[in-house]
């Protein structure tokens, strides 16, 4: 039953990642986005200042992220590393313009 | 181990009936492969630890880490053939309720919140491969509680905010599901300009014959060069101590551009003082002081090579203590479609 269970647990996640590979990656790199003006421009470069000052502190931002992947990931960050509602929204923005 | 599988389907089940959201579960985690060598004896430890993150609405979150972890060591310590068990354990499964920027409510299992070692450094985030010898000081039994929590941003300002959670957790003897009776909370503070958090911890254990812990923990991540300074403080009546590390990247900054840039030289700095024994805190019988040396090496595609070494001092006997691992770090959509 074990080893039962750690299979069908390796074929989901090989499911998982082959689906995610097949997709075509619809977003670059946060640093690579460019906001689509000024207004833009200054929001993300507060959610870049917020994401340094807390989720930096740990880790760099991810490679590519979708902003349908981003919300799910900042929502768990928000709980984890005690985010304010603010820090969510700009943090939001920086990782997925 | 059936009952955590059984657990970690039905949070993907629930995560998939809110697909046709535009909030999207992810998929995230990381696989594992650590070898050690301690005082002679050799063990290898194969890990995935799937985390799933599913938010839906403005106001919910539910969301789930596993952990499947093998170890593999020599029949009799230093002779005979290898063999292998694996466990699997429940990290935590909770609902959350974020009703604000000064409250979230929290249900389910969650990890507890004493220092900070315990929720922020997985092994994805741990600079080095082993767990501080105070690690398990108000965290016990398992490192995870069965209750309910309240934590949020008490106050934020510009420059500094001031965060807390407190938690009540029901006792639990279920296989993968362990926890021990007991509250507690933690409050810190945190000055995001200078990168310095500050902070403080309690927990009454409330079995075993009721007993307090409690510690405190700093961290300081100056913006200016790529130092990243941990370091946690606990007390219990089984014992207390330090660990103290310091970690820094051969970078000018914090960014990964350049070969250099990817290493990391690590220091770590530990004592402990024994008090009275007792079997459910895991803590040393002994005094220990340990000095470890490491190096990260992060190749693309966020996969990271630690190697370190330690030099363990105790009544018990002195040891080296040697530890390498890889782990690669995942984080996909939790169905097709999501990284649109």
């Amino acid at each position: 039953m074990k080893i039962l269970a750690l299979v069908l647990f390796g074929i989901l996640l090989i499911a998982c990642s082959l689906s995610a590979l097949a997709e075509p990656q619809s977003s670059s790199a946060p640093k690579q986005s460019k906001p689509a003006s000024p207004g833009d421009a200054m929001q993300a470069d507060d959610g870049e200042r917020r994401f340094k000052e807390n989720c930096g502190r740990c880790h760099n931002p991810p490679d590519s992220i979708s902003p349908r992947e981003a919300k799910a990931v900042v929502r768990h960050m928000r709980v984890r590393a005690s985010l304010t509602a603010e820090d969510e929204k700009k943090i939001l923005k920086f990782l997925a313009p | 181990m059936n009952r955590a599988f059984v657990l970690m389907l039905g949070m993907l089940c629930a995560a998939a009936g809110l697909y046709g959201q535009a909030d999207v579960p992810i998929l995230s985690g990381a696989l594992a492969f650590k070898g050690s060598n301690t005082g002679g004896v050799s063990a290898f430890q194969p890990e995935l630890v799937p985390v799933i993150a599913a938010p839906f609405g403005q106001h919910w979150l539910i969301e789930g880490r596993g952990e499947l972890q093998g170890f593999i060591a020599r029949q009799d310590g230093t002779t005979g053939p290898y063999s292998g068990q694996f466990f699997a354990t429940f990290d935590y499964a909770q609902v959350d309720y974020i009703a604000n920027s000064h409250l979230t409510i929290t249900a389910g299992r969650f990890l507890t919140p004493f220092n900070v070692y315990n929720e922020r450094y997985p092994l994805w985030v741990a600079n080095l491969a082993d767990s501080p010898i105070i690690y398990t000081i108000g965290t016990r039994t398992s490192g995870s509680s069965n209750g309910g929590m309240l934590r949020g941003v008490a106050v934020a300002r510009e420059k500094w905010t001031l965060t807390y959670a407190a938690y009540f957790s029901a006792a639990s003897t279920t296989e993968n599901l362990q926890a021990g009776r007991s509250a507690g909370g933690r409050v810190g503070l945190f000055l995001p300009q200078a990168g310095f958090e500050i902070g403080t911890s309690y927990q009454r254990f409330l079995q075993n014959g009721d007993f307090n812990s409690s510690g405190g923990y700093l961290t300081w991540q100056p913006p200016q060069i790529p130092l990243d300074v941990r370091g946690e403080y606990a007390h219990s009546p089984a014992g207390h101590g330090y660990w103290l590390e310091g970690a820094y990247r051969l970078s000018p900054n914090r960014d990964m551009n350049t070969i250099l840039s990817r290493v990391q030289a690590v220091a770590r700095v530990q004592q402990f003082f024994k008090g009275t024994p007792n079997p459910v805190a895991q803590l040393p019988t002994v005094n220990v002081n340990q000095y470890d040396l490491g190096l990260n090496y992060w190749f693309p595609h966020n996969i990271r090579l630690n190697g370190s070494y330690g030099r363990q001092f105790s009544s018990a006997g002195n040891a080296n203590v040697w530890n390498f691992e890889l782990v690669y770090r995942f984080l996909f959509p939790a169905w097709p479609g999501g990284s649109k």
